[in-house]
C-alpha cells in the first residue's frame, strides 16, 4: 500500500482529518498502515542533500567511537547501560546508515529509526556536552525527526499534535472564541477576590504581551488566573492576544518544520500587531524554545532574535520580585527541604541558569534549597521531553526513563520539587503516580501567590 | 629512493596534506548555514567567537571539560596519546635537522630521551585505546574495522621509527618503512576522519557559537563545559 488513510505523507490540515485520527483509539490502524507504507526513497535523499550542510555531515563523519557520550545520557543509564542506548550508536545506526544509503531504506528500517528517535532520545542535548568534538547528537535527533515526518513515519499523537496546531494553531483544539472567553471568565472569576484585576485582550502598546500553553485554557484555566494575578498586583500593563497566544510546538517535538514556521509567525504576527515593549511566556520550556530560542529560526530572522524581547517566565518573575514588584511575606517562605527541575530546553538551551535560583532565594528560607546532583546545565531531562511524554505507543519506555529523575530527586531527600516546565511537571506528575515516592511537585505561580505580602485592599478576604 | 622520498614526494604529501586539511576547514565553514544550523553567526560574531574560545580551550585543557574530569584515565591516555603523536614529530632532532636543511631553519628539538619516551607513550596508549575499544562494551559497539585501520595507520610511523632509531634489524629499510608510513598518515589527514586533526577545531568552534549565541551566551550566561 503506497499511503494510509491515516498514515501518510500528508500533515493533518482539516478538521475532519484530524477527527478522523483521533477517533482511531490509540492509533490501531494509524500504526497498522504504517506497517505497509512505501518509503519514497528519492525524496528522502533529496531532501537529505539540500539539508545536510556541513555541520551534520562533519559530526557524523569525524565521531570517534569513544562512546564518551554514554554514560552522558540518562536513557542508557536507566536501561541498564545496554550498549544500543549510547547516543553515538543510536544516531549512528539510524540516520547516519540512511546517509551511508543515500536514502535507500525499506520500511521496516523507517518504523526502527522512528523507535529509536522518539523512545530513546528526547532531544535534551546533554550527550553534547560530553563529546570532545563537540557532537550535538540531540540536534541531529531533530533533523531525523524531520526526515522521519516528512515520510510519514511518526508516532501517532505527534501526527495529531502538529495536525492540530496546522487546523487550530494551537496543540489542543482550543479556537480563538474559547480562548477570549476563556480569559473573560477567568477575569470575572478572578475579579471578586482581587478587585481591578483585568485579563486586557489585544490591548496595543502594552508592556507586556502575555502568550502561553494551549493547556491552560483548555485544562487548568486558573493558570492562567495565577498569572493574571501576579501581573495584577506587580501592577504590570499587560495583555494577551486573541490570536497569536499559544507558544507551544508539539509540531517541534513531531519533526513537521513547516508548521512550526507557522505556529511561531502566527505569535510573531501577535507581537507586530499589538506592539508591545515585550514578551513573557508562561512556565513551559519547549514552548520557550520553540518561539524565542528556535523560532527566529524557523521564521527566517536574521538576527536569530523574536521581534521583541521575548522572555521566559522566570525572568519576569525573577525581575518582578528584585524589583520588589512582588514582595514575599518572609513568614510564608518554603520552610521544608526543596528541590529545583532545570529544564534542559531554557537551562541547557539558553542557560537560564541563576534566575531561576534567585526565585528560590526569595521564597525559601535559606538553608532549605537542596540541589539535584548534576544541576543547571549539566541536569538530567525530566525523562518525558522531547514528546516522550505524550506518546502512548512508547510508555513503558517513558516509565524507565522516569527513574533516572526519581533517584535524583530521591537523593535530595526533598519532599517539594519545584518545576516550572509543563513538560518537566508532567513528567513529576507521573513518576510520583508510577513509583509512589511521596512527593509534591509545584510551578512557581501558585507558590508565590501563596506567600505574597499584599497591600492592604488589593485582596477581598472571604 | 631515500633522496626521492625525502625530496619531491615529501613535498607532494605535504602539498596535498596541509593543501587538503586547508580545504576540509575553507568548505566546514563555507558549509555552515545560519537558518538550518540555527544559530545567527553572523549577526553576533563577537559572542559566537567567544564561545568558540571558551568551547576549544575548555576541551584543549584535561581538567577544563567535566566531562574530562569524570573520566581521568581514559583522559589520561587520550591526552598522552595526541600530546606524544604531535609533539615527537614536530620537535624531533632528525627532522629538525632535515627542515634546517631544506629550509634553513628549525624548532627547538627534544631531548633524545624525551623523544623516546614519547614515542613509547604514544604505542603503549595506543594499544590502551585499543583494548579499551575490546573491554567496554558501549565502545565496542561503536567501533569498527576503519577505527583500527586510522590507528594502525597513526601508530605505524612510531613503531617504524622506533625500530630505525634503535638499529634493530636492517636501518635503511626500517628508516623508507617509517618515512613511507609517516607519509601514509599524513595523506589520510584530509581524507579519512583522521581530519578530526583540524576538524574538532571547527566543530568545537560551530558548538560554542550555538552556545555562545543562541543558547545562553546573548543572555550573558557562561556555558560550564
Amino acid at each position: 500500500m503506497p499511503q494510509g488513510k491515516l498514515c501518510n505523507r500528508q500533515p493533518i490540515k482539516t478538521d475532519e482529518q484530524l477527527k478522523l485520527t483521533l477517533s482511531d483509539k490509540s492509533g490501531k490502524q494509524y500504526y497498522a498502515e504504517m506497517k505497509e507504507l512505501d518509503v519514497d526513497t528519492n525524496a528522502l535523499w533529496a531532501t537529505i542533500q539540500k539539508t545536510m550542510k556541513s555541520r551534520i555531515k562533519t559530526w557524523l563523519e569525524i565521531c570517534a567511537h569513544c562512546g564518551m557520550c554514554a554514560d552522558s545520557c540518562f536513557l542508557y543509564q536507566v536501561n541498564d547501560c545496554v550498549p544500543e542506548q549510547v547516543p553515538s550508536y543510536k544516531i549512528q545506526s539510524t540516520l547516519g546508515h540512511i546517509v551511508k544509503k543515500k536514502g535507500q531504506v525499506d520500511n521496516e528500517f523507517m518504523r526502527h529509526c522512528m523507535k529509536v528517535a522518539w523512545s530513546q532520545c528526547t532531544c535534551c542535548n546533554r550527550c553534547g556536552m560530553y563529546c570532545p568534538h563537540g557532537i550535538d547528537m540531540g540536534v541531529m535527533f531533530s533533523y531525523l525527526r524531520g526526515l522521519l515526518y516528512s515520510q510519514g513515519f511518526v508516532p501517532w499523537e505527534l501526527k495529531i499534535g502538529s495536525g492540530m496546531h496546522r487546523v487550530y494553531r494551537a496543540q489542543m483544539d482550543v479556537t480563538t472564541e474559547d480562548w477570549v472567553e476563556t480569559c473573560e471568565w477567568m477575569a470575572e472569576e478572578t475579579e471578586e477576590e482581587w478587585p481591578g484585576l483585568t485579563i486586557p485582550v489585544d490591548k496595543k502598546d502594552a508592556d507586556i504581551m502575555y502568550t502561553c500553553n494551549a493547556r491552560e485554557p483548555k485544562h487548568y484555566p486558573e493558570d492562567l488566573a495565577e498569572a493574571a494575578v501576579l501581573f495584577h498586583v506587580a501592577g504590570e500593563n499587560w495583555t494577551v492576544p486573541s490570536e497569536g497566544w499559544e507558544q507551544t510546538s508539539l509540531s517541534m517535538f513531531a519533526g513537521d518544520w513547516e508548521c512550526c514556521k507557522d505556529n511561531v509567525n502566527h505569535v510573531y504576527d501577535a507581537i507586530e500587531r499589538l506592539n508591545p515593549a515585550r514578551v513573557t511566556g508562561t512556565e513551559c520550556g519547549h514552548a520557550h524554545r520553540a518561539t524565542v530560542i528556535e523560532g527566529p529560526y524557523w521564521a527566517g530572522r536574521e538576527d536569530g532574535l523574536p521581534p521583541k524581547p521575548y522572555i521566559h517566565y522566570v525572568e519576569w518573575l525573577a525581575e518582578a520580585l528584585r524589583e520588589g514588584k512582588l514582595k514575599i511575606d518572609p513568614a510564608k517562605r518554603i520552610k521544608e527541604p526543596v528541590t529545583l527541575q532545570d529544564s534542559c530546553n531554557y537551562v541547557r538551551n539558553q542557560g537560564l541558569k541563576d534566575v531561576t535560583r534567585e526565585i528560590l532565594s526569595y521564597i525559601v528560607e535559606p538553608g532549605y534549597f537542596v540541589e539535584m546532583a548534576p544541576n543547571k546545565e549539566h541536569n538530567y531531562c525530566c525523562g518525558g521531553g522531547g514528546g516522550f511524554n505524550g506518546i502512548g505507543l512508547y510508555r513503558e519506555q517513558r516509565n524507565v526513563a522516569l527513574r533516572k529523575k526519581m533517584d535524583q530527586i530521591l537523593d535530595t531527600g526533598c519532599k517539594l520539587v519545584i518545576a516550572p516546565c509543563h513538560n518537566c511537571w508532567d513528567a513529576i506528575r507521573d513518576l510520583e503516580e508510577e513509583y509512589e515516592i511521596g512527593i509534591r511537585w509545584s510551578f512557581l505561580k501558585p507558590l508565590i501567590i501563596g506567600m505574597l505580602d499584599i497591600p492592604e485592599g488589593m485582596r477581598v478576604e472571604w | 629512493m631515500y633522496e626521492l622520498l625525502t625530496g619531491p614526494i615529501m613535498w607532494l604529501v605535504f602539498a596535498i596534506s596541509f593543501g587538503g586539511l586547508l580545504v576540509r576547514v575553507v568548505l566546514y565553514f563555507k558549509g555552515l548555514n545560519q537558518q538550518l544550523d540555527r544559530v545567527a553567526y553572523k549577526a553576533h560574531l563577537s559572542y559566537g567567537l567567544k564561545g568558540a574560545f571558551n568551547s576549544i580551550i575548555s576541551w584543549l585543557n584535561p581538567v577544563g571539560a567535566r566531562a574530562w574530569r569524570k573520566k581521568p584515565g581514559f583522559t589520561l591516555i587520550f591526552f598522552a596519546f595526541h600530546i606524544g603523536l604531535l609533539a615527537t614529530p614536530i620537535f624531533l632532532a632528525a627532522h629538525n635537522i632535515m627542515l634546517q636543511e631544506n629550509l634553513g631553519f628549525g624548532l627547538p628539538q627534544l631531548p633524545a630521551f624525551l623523544a623516546d619516551l614519547l614515542s613509547w607513550t604514544v604505542i603503549v596508549a595506543c594499544v590502551a585505546i585499543i583494548l579499551r575499544r575490546i573491554a567496554l562494551p558501549e565502545v565496542r559497539i561503536l567501533t569498527t574495522a576503519y577505527d583500527y585501520l586510522m590507528l594502525l595507520i597513526t601508530v605505524a610511523p612510531f613503531v617504524t621509527g622506533l625500530i630505525a632509531r634503535y638499529q634493530m634489524g636492517d636501518y635503511q629499510f626500517w628508516l623508507l618503512a617509517h618515512i613511507i608510513s609517516g607519509q601514509i598518515w599524513l595523506l589520510c589527514l584530509p581524507f579519512t576522519k583522521l581530519s578530526h586533526c583540524v576538524l574538532f577545531f571547527c566543530s568545537r568552534a560551530q558548538l560554542g557559537m550555538d552556545y555562545g549565541i543562541k543558547r545562553g551566551g546573548l543572555k550573558g550566561s557562561t556555558f560550564s563545559w
